[in-house]
């Protein structure tokens, strides 16, 4: 049985990550008054992709190459080792909030890094901008998991996601303000508005879209999917650390089904928020960017803080 | 001001504006005179600095033919008075010109393009690099001028093309285009950036030539009036507009009444269609998706009531010497008359949700200003002019149709002269659009639309301006006629030729992120500029 949950646990966000996607696709476009492609686009557009030709560029290095693969890879093993819909698998080796933070950080590297090996100019300056926000967005979601840490006594994600102590009425508030800057670092790290427009054809304003723009066919794929997989990963972050309730405490079938479907029903409303902010405000302008995640900063400080 | 002002009243009217001992030749509302290659500098100067006229065009005639010379024309236009005053000078067994692009910083595109075009040069040019053909192009070969053939296929050349450069510690440089991510027309950009802002910005256009003026001297009657419509697709009434008034003034054919109005109504629609779809696409660059897809939508409206009315959502085929093509009948009128008023609900209600939304304000106001002295330097023209406050407008200055006989308002302007100006100079010009229509639809006369079998016979080595503000801006066509009456050289004048040149100091010191929203906030041609 262990087993097969395992399976479930390593597939899961691969599996639903592109489905995100698509959500979020689809309800933008009836915000737009659009009819919209169906939400499982994303998942034909993998399929599309994975069957094209690559054209890569001479002057690319061994680093353009396997970077597709490392990111790939690090949102695989971070998505197998959040808590999605169990609590119980304490033991997991990846399982520590440091751990967790850090290995997306190096996925972040290697994209900086490839978007700047081709030397194209629109791949230099999105690395730029990504490291720009990505240094500032550090500090928040360090701050925002720790607030979760401290107030159930553990560091492993599992263990917090299991905790009881969020019911409690002292904690409440420190939750909720460590979440509100979780929320800002979420959209900054998965490239959404105001810091990005995921759906631009603007070659200039974009940041995440233009270090990956002299990618095509299979490693563009593995891309788009491991940047659904971040996605995924947050909004896993997000649903189960702060509110930590429907999660499987033990193997039972019924628990694991009540688990996910209690799961998904979090994810949507995550989805919805997206598809709203993206659907109502204009994107920042770039400058402005750090201020927004300094508040998050602030916000977190001020959740660690009221914990004691 | 009617076509047919006479001599006399011309006469008194020009005699500020023309050195004395000029013999001049009036041609319907139009001064003519020599002036000699030394003085024309002084004239000119004259003309745009001290008497403030505005420079409409530049360009040149091949007549080495006939006159054994080249001459070259400055057209000035005296607003509101809907005159025009023409210097020009020749140049026989010549080919050097003197350059006005120190006095007048307009002529220095248009002093290019001639050199380029007839290969007569500008003497003391600050920029003698061609302008709109590239590097392939053979340096020698000059298409406008009379002995090249547009069947000619010259050589391929390879030369190079020198871009500004800017140096300095942190400065490198960002080549853009000319094909895009999106379905925009092509268009190359070299930014030089320090960090994300902008030092500096020079467009290279040039990508979409198609040898317009030539073929404009080429083709039969019927499909010159079929290329004008293509000169720039979106403004495809104004220019067939302003090419058929200019040959019916060179005809002496005069257009039924009823035909003046229906030439407003469709021009205006062709504003509303565009300066919909340009408000949306202004919020949808600043990734205010609610606006952006509003727009599009609002815009949709339109061109399907165009499509509905005369058969193309781009109103292709409507103009025609001595009229137009599709009548609006009383049904048409007042379902027309209620959809406008649908529309105009609409888009206040559109606006209203727009301008309370604080992020995508944040974004429009203060990005790519266009500073009220640069502007008049350079002669703006259209939205970016108005958009800093000046107030040229043909329909006011030059009237044409029957825009002397409606309610016009006043020229929408702004002061700012950022995104959030010109965003604002279209909201105003939508809203006076529409209640221009409906006063035209109000007043429309009865009577015929067009003159069926008319045979046109243009004059006899004559001469003709004619201005029309498209929705861009102004929009002006010169076209001369030979001794056997045929249709010699024409010279269109998209505002986008004007205002391309002052886009880099718009994006001067703003962020790249935001050179997207100040471009589409001017909303240039590409295939205008390029002809």
């Amino acid at each position: 049985m262990t087993i097969f949950i395992w399976t479930i646990q390593f597939i899961f966000a691969p599996v639903i990550s592109p489905l995100c996607i698509g959500i979020i696709k689809k309800i933008k476009a009836k915000l737009q008054n659009r009819q919209g492609a169906s939400i499982f686009q994303p998942y034909k557009d993998l399929w599309k992709l994975l069957h094209k030709d690559e054209i890569i560029s001479h002057d690319a290095s061994w680093i353009f190459r396997s970077a597709p693969f490392i990111i790939f890879a690090v949102t695989i093993v971070v998505g197998a080792s959040i808590p999605i819909f169990t609590s119980f698998f304490k033991s997991t080796l990846t399982g520590d909030m440091l751990i967790i933070v850090y290995a997306l950080a190096i996925s972040t590297f290697f994209l900086a890094l490839a978007g700047m090996d081709t030397g194209s100019a629109f791949g230099g300056f999105g690395s730029s901008r990504e490291m720009t926000l990505s240094a500032l967005a550090e500090g928040g979601l360090i701050f925002s998991l720790l607030t979760v840490a401290l107030v159930s006594g553990t560091s492993n994600l599992f263990a917090i996601s299991s905790s009881t102590m969020f019911g409690q009425g002292q904690h409440v508030l420190s939750v909720l303000l460590a979440f509100s800057g979780f929320l800002i670092v979420l959209l900054a790290e998965t490239a959404r508005f105001p810091y990005d427009n995921p759906d631009t054809h603007l070659e200039l304003t974009m940041i995440h879209e233009a270090m990956i723009l002299e990618y095509s066919g299979k490693r563009l794929a593995l891309m788009e999917w491991a940047s659904a997989n971040k996605l995924f990963i947050f909004f896993a972050l997000g649903a189960n650390l702060f509110f930590p309730f429907g999660l499987a405490q033990n193997a039972y079938a019924g628990e694991i089904v009540m688990g996910i479907t209690i799961f998904m029903a979090k994810i949507f409303i995550f989805c919805m928020v997206i598809a709203f902010i993206e659907s109502s405000m204009a994107k920042f302008r770039f400058f402005r960017l750090p201020d927004l995640l300094l508040i998050s900063f602030i916000f977190n400080i001020v959740a660690l803080g009221l914990i004691y | 001001m009617g076509f047919y002002t006479t001599n006399n009243m011309m006469k008194e009217k020009t005699q500020q504006y023309i050195p004395k001992d000029a013999e001049v030749k009036f041609c319907d509302n139009t001064a003519i005179f020599e002036i000699s290659t030394s003085e024309i500098k002084k004239v000119a100067s004259d003309l745009r600095g001290n008497k403030n006229l505005s420079l409409k065009l530049i360009t040149a005639t091949d007549e080495r033919a006939e006159n054994g010379c080249f001459k070259i024309w400055y057209v000035f236009g005296v607003p509101q008075e809907n005159i025009f005053i023409v210097p020009f000078i020749q140049l026989k067994n010549t080919t050097e010109f003197p350059s006005l692009s120190l006095n007048i910083f307009e002529a220095l595109n248009y002093e290019r393009k001639i050199q380029t075009f007839f290969g007569l040069t500008p003497i003391g040019c600050r920029d003698s690099r061609p302008i709109i053909l590239h590097e392939n192009w053979p340096t020698d070969v000059f298409p406008l001028r009379k002995d090249f053939s547009c069947q000619t296929r010259p050589k391929t050349a390879s030369g190079s093309y020198r871009f500004q450069k800017v140096k300095g510690e942190g400065i490198y440089e960002i080549p853009v285009g000319p094909i895009h991510a999106g379905i925009i027309e092509p268009g190359h950009f070299r930014f030089s950036v320090a960090g994300e802002r902008i030092v500096l910005l020079e467009p290279r256009l040039g990508f979409t030539h198609k040898g317009s003026e030539k073929l404009l001297e080429v083709l039969s009657l019927n499909d010159k009036v079929k290329l004008s419509e293509k000169i720039s697709g979106d403004s495809s009434f104004s220019h067939s507009l302003v090419f058929c008034q200019a040959l019916e003034k060179l005809s002496d054919i005069n257009v039924p009444e009823r035909t003046r109005y229906l030439r407003v109504i469709y021009a205006e629609m062709e504003r509303l269609a565009n300066h919909f779809g340009d408000i949306g696409a202004i919020m949808m660059d600043t990734g205010f998706n609610f606006g952006g897809a509003q727009g599009a939508r609002l815009r949709e409206i339109v061109m399907q009531i165009n499509e509905r009315i005369t058969g193309s959502r781009f109103l292709r085929g409507v103009n025609v010497i001595s009229g137009v093509t599709k009548d609006i009948d009383n049904r048409e009128k007042s379902k027309l008359s209620l959809e406008l008023e649908n529309l105009s609900k609409d888009f206040s209600e559109v606006i209203a949700v727009a301008v309370n939304s604080t992020s995508l304000l944040n974004r429009l106001k203060g990005t790519g200003t266009l500073s009220a002295k640069i502007a008049k330097k350079h002669g703006v023209v259209g939205v970016a002019g108005k958009a800093v406050g000046m107030s040229n407008d043909a329909r006011f200055d030059y009237p044409y149709a029957a825009y002397d006989k409606l309610l016009l308002g006043e020229v929408a302007t702004e002061q700012d002269g950022d995104v959030y100006a010109r965003f604002r100079v279209r909201i105003k010009e939508t809203h006076a659009s529409i209640n221009i229509i409906q006063d035209a639809l109000n007043k429309l006369p009865e009577g015929g639309i067009n003159i069926p079998n008319i045979d046109v016979i243009f004059k006899k080595n004559a001469f003709v301006i004619s201005v029309v503000e498209g929705w861009r801006g102004e929009i002006v066509y010169f076209i001369t006629t030979d001794a056997a009456g045929n249709i010699s050289r024409v010279a269109p004048r998209d505002p986008s030729f004007i205002n391309w040149a002052v886009l880099r100091y718009a994006g001067f010191d703003n962020v790249i992120p935001d050179f997207p929203l100040i471009n589409k906030s001017f909303n240039l041609s590409y295939t205008g500029n390029d002809l």
